[in-house]
């Protein structure tokens, strides 16, 4: 039995095992991220969410799943089909891969990339592709419209998003998360979200809008054109580009926890569980994902030029402005910030 | 922000969801909900037939003695009420001088084929497909005169001033 | 609809100008075309069955021009044939989210040709009747009005305050919501014992939820004001010139309400503000609904307070036979002025009825306001509107 494990711990095989466990925890997480999102927004308009299948409705997304996977997979006529399909696979596609890179417990990561940082961005561009595939191939008018937003609001939002994790990246000294999470241990005083206070709101409400949630979610903007770019998905095509959306917003509050909030690091010394810690990574994940979904249930959604607007003219400005004051602050105090 | 705050106190307070099934809310008594008849003192005046506005009472009358009096009186042999077009507006109820039409607190009706939905309560089962006549006699006029409008009495004026003239 | 039956486009829109498009220039260098494209009937957010067909240059809309008519039941013939009691129910289902108004114009119609006195006890009770209907219509309307601007959940606190007011509803006339009480002469029934407490606590109730619930959540929220300030400004001539009423003309200012200008029932024995705002725009129409409910439940506690001894029901036949000759009644319903026309030709049944709904006149404004707005832009000014499908398509 030992020396089976010894023999898959080596590289190919560590690998796929991995990879294999981490799409698992990806496409998991989606599905209890739709019945969380159901339920928390049931409580927050004094109504129980989903009761039914299951004790508390705790079965509901397998009854979801197995729904979707008996629907028809409709396409409009005239569109793309390659074009299409694909779409949905690439907007899935960031999800599990930036999960490759976070840390869970220390020493325990898929893989230790020294850049993790540029990783994780130019693995969430792919997202604004797909989003601009879905609706090019779909030959609908409304999924235009969705595309054309989508495209416009991804790309903005991708600046501050950048610009964001510059400051994280100064104060840890590294690209690579596993050094970002080192460097913040000893107390929840030493976490980033204190120093990085802006950054840490800039890159949340740069997470919302690049995962289109309200008050973000134009592209997707279910009262005005129903659905976007997604309106002519139906069963399981439709299913993956829920899978990929709600896929990236528990992304993005692992990177967030991971960057700002400590990680796998437990808030005080005493707390420490060793390998275990990746249950402070998920606690501090699911507080994250549960303010994406307040979020959504209290506020309207922002229109298309006051987004843009929000972007470039708020967010910009002042992650450059916090960027120059940490970098000045690293160079003026070393030994604090060093 | 304000806003925020509000809805996370909702999160925690109790909810205002009454579970269905489980759970039925008492009626108020004046509820209107499905219709029945009392055959007993029934009198078959085809009062309600006639005030329902959307025809959905239906009733085949026959005289016949029921009482062993010796005398015929009108008795419905066939009374049908058909729950697909009933609006539930009450207007048979009120109109009925023995009260024997009256509102249950039913109202869960469901049917597979809209013709099931006719409930019979007479002896002889009435046809629900067949639209029973409304039983108001309209004066049949030859034209329907309209009153006069403000235009038609200004020509009416018009002319007979200038016949005068 | 053929393209050149459509009103040539203005350069000259409210709100902003497509620069780009006007400009013949621009136009043929770069070989820019409008999109067509339609908010077909079936929408989320249509508010009922409404087909806009819009033409867009970008985001912008240049063109728009609703089609009405995917809900039309023909209110109007079938009052053509039955009798006046039993169109009663008909009116019910014209705007099913106020219908006493609806109820309480046919009757006053029909009232006003057979020259009845309606007790003044069922007066008051219809005056109830209705401010609480108002009460129980406006708490959507908003919620209407955020659930599309993408919040999702004060509709359903507004439709918790219309739950409970369909609770007393229920237990005055027998339904939640096709009620069939207010009939030609008076009322039907006279209000249980316990409902003027029921009342009076509900609605004091109501008024600590709505200001938590409405005014809290949604006046310092930053995003609903950056949606909806300044879009669909009116102005007062535009407002008078469309012939709008109700909540639409008032939030550009114009003081005209029916219930003071043409008092009827029992609103002389009342005292109420006419709330009005001076913008003109989708905020100030939120605000000046908000302000009504405020003033529906001073009417309320007032006539509970003054609630007169006395029969529910003038004396009036059954058989309703009026003379030849016609009838008008008209009310504030919470859409605009209600009115109804009755003409009768001496027999049982009704000659001609004919419905004045206020959403079928207020839904100009699609067509005159939207232009020039962006696509997003559209469901405030719907908001403004607050229409009800069955209302513009009767």
């Amino acid at each position: 039995m030992g020396a089976l494990l010894e023999y898959l711990d080596q590289e190919p095989w560590r690998f796929l095992i991995s990879f294999g466990a981490i799409l698992f925890l990806s496409l998991n997480l989606a599905a209890i991220l739709t019945l969380a999102e159901r339920k928390v927004a049931g409580y927050i308009q004094l109504r129980h969410g989903p009761n039914r299948v299951g004790p508390r409705g705790l079965l509901q997304p397998a009854a979801d799943m197995v729904k979707l996977f008996t629907k028809e997979n409709l396409s409009p006529s005239g569109s793309d089909r390659w074009v299409f399909l694909a779409a949905p696979i690439a907007m899935f596609l960031p999800a599990p891969l930036i999960w490759l890179v976070v840390p869970f417990a220390p020493g325990v990561v898929v893989a230790d990339l020294n850049i993790a940082l540029l990783f994780f961005i130019s693995i969430t561009s792919i997202g604004a592709l797909g989003v601009i595939m879905a609706g090019y191939g779909s030959r609908s008018n409304f999924s235009l419209l969705g595309a054309l937003r989508g495209a416009g609001q991804l790309i903005s939002y991708e600046v501050p998003l950048i610009l964001s994790l510059l400051g994280v990246a100064i104060l840890a000294g590294s690209l690579s998360l596993v050094d970002v999470v080192n460097a913040q241990d000893g107390g929840f005083w030493n976490w980033y979200f204190l120093p990085q206070f802006p950054m840490l709101i800039a890159f949340f409400v740069a997470g919302i809008a690049e995962v289109k949630r309200i008050p973000f979610d134009l592209p997707e903007g279910e009262s005005e054109i129903v659905g976007g770019f997604m309106v002519e998905y139906s069963g399981m095509t439709w299913a993956m580009i829920q899978a990929s959306e709600f896929g990236l917003m528990g992304l993005m509050s692992a990177v967030s926890a991971t960057l700002f909030f400590g990680g796998w690091q437990p808030p005080l010394e005493f707390l420490d569980l060793g390998t275990f810690n990746w249950i402070w990574l998920g606690l501090k994940t699911a507080l994250l994902m549960f303010t994406f979904l307040w979020i959504r249930w209290t506020l309207p959604r922002l229109r298309m030029d006051q987004l843009m607007d929000f972007g470039w003219k708020v967010l910009v400005p002042l992650t450059i402005f916090w960027l120059f004051v940490t970098a000045g602050a690293v160079l003026a105090f070393p030994s604090i910030f060093g | 922000m304000k806003g925020m705050v509000i809805t996370l106190k909702h999160l925690f307070e109790k909810k205002i969801t009454r579970q269905y099934p489980e759970y039925k809310r008492p009626l108020p008594e004046r509820s209107r909900g499905l219709l029945t008849v009392d055959m007993d003192r029934c009198i078959s005046c085809l009062q309600c037939m006639r005030v329902c506005p959307d025809h959905c009472i239906s009733i085949e009358m026959e005289k016949r003695d029921v009482d062993g009096s010796g005398k015929a009186r009108p008795y419905s042999v066939g009374f049908m009420i058909d729950d697909s077009r009933c609006l539930y507006c009450g207007m048979c109820v009120e109109v009925c001088p023995v009260n024997c039409i009256y509102h249950t607190e039913e109202y869960e009706v469901q049917a597979y084929d809209r013709l099931e939905l006719a409930r019979q309560f007479g002896e002889r089962p009435v046809d629900p497909t067949v639209d029973p006549k409304p039983a108001i006699k309209k004066k049949k006029k030859v034209a329907k005169k309209a009153p006069e409008t403000v235009d038609q009495r200004a020509e009416t004026v018009q002319r007979a001033v200038t016949e005068r003239d | 609809m053929l393209r050149d039956e459509r009103r040539p486009e203005s350069a000259a829109l409210s709100g902003r100008e497509t620069g780009r498009l006007a400009n013949p220039d621009v136009r043929d260098e770069f070989g820019l075309e409008t999109i067509d494209m339609n908010m077909g009937p079936q929408h989320p957010s249509m508010h009922g069955l409404l087909r806009l067909i819009l033409e867009l240059d970008g985001e912008t809309i240049v063109r728009c021009d609703p089609i009405m008519g995917y809900l039309h039941r023909s209110k109007e013939k079938i009052s053509e044939n039955r009798t006046y009691p039993a169109v009663v129910p008909i009116t019910d289902r014209i705007d099913y989210l106020g219908n006493m108004h609806m109820e309480h114009g046919y009757c006053l119609a029909v009232e006003d040709l057979l020259d009845v006195e309606v007790p003044p006890r069922a007066d008051a009770i219809r005056v109830l009747m209705c401010e609480l209907m108002r009460l129980a219509s406006h708490t959507p309307s908003i919620g209407f009005l955020l659930l599309e601007l993408g919040a999702f959940t004060p509709i359903l606190y507004g439709f918790r305050e219309r739950e409970r007011i369909q609770d007393i509803f229920e237990a005055v006339t027998g339904a939640r919501m096709m009620f069939h009480y207010i009939r030609i002469g008076g009322v039907k029934a006279d209000l249980p014992e316990d409902m003027p407490e029921r009342i009076w606590e509900r609605v004091e109730s109501m008024e600590a939820n709505i200001q938590r619930d409405f005014v809290d959540l949604i006046e310092g929220n930053e995003i609903f004001v950056a949606r909806t300030r300044g879009v669909g400004k009116m102005t007062q001539e535009k407002a008078i010139e469309m012939g709008l009423t109700g909540p639409p003309l008032r939030c550009t200012g114009v003081d005209f309400d029916v219930r003071r200008d043409y008092p009827y029932g029992w609103y002389p024995n009342v005292e109420f503000d006419v709330v009005t705002d001076t913008e003109g725009d989708a905020e100030a129409s939120y605000r000046v609904r908000l302000g009504e409910i405020k003033q529906s439940v001073r009417i309320i506690k007032q006539v509970l307070e003054k609630l007169p001894e006395g029969e529910v029901m003038a004396d009036v036949s059954r058989r309703v036979r009026p003379p030849e000759g016609e009838g008008f009644g008209r009310v504030e319903s919470p859409r605009g002025e209600y009115a109804v026309h009755v003409v009768s030709d001496g027999s049982d049944i009704p000659y001609r009825v004919h419905y004045r709904t206020p959403c079928t006149v207020n839904m100009q404004l699609l067509q005159e306001i939207i232009p020039g707005h962006y696509l997003p832009d559209v469901m405030p000014i719907m908001g403004i509107v607050d229409p009800v499908s069955g209302s513009w398509d009767k």
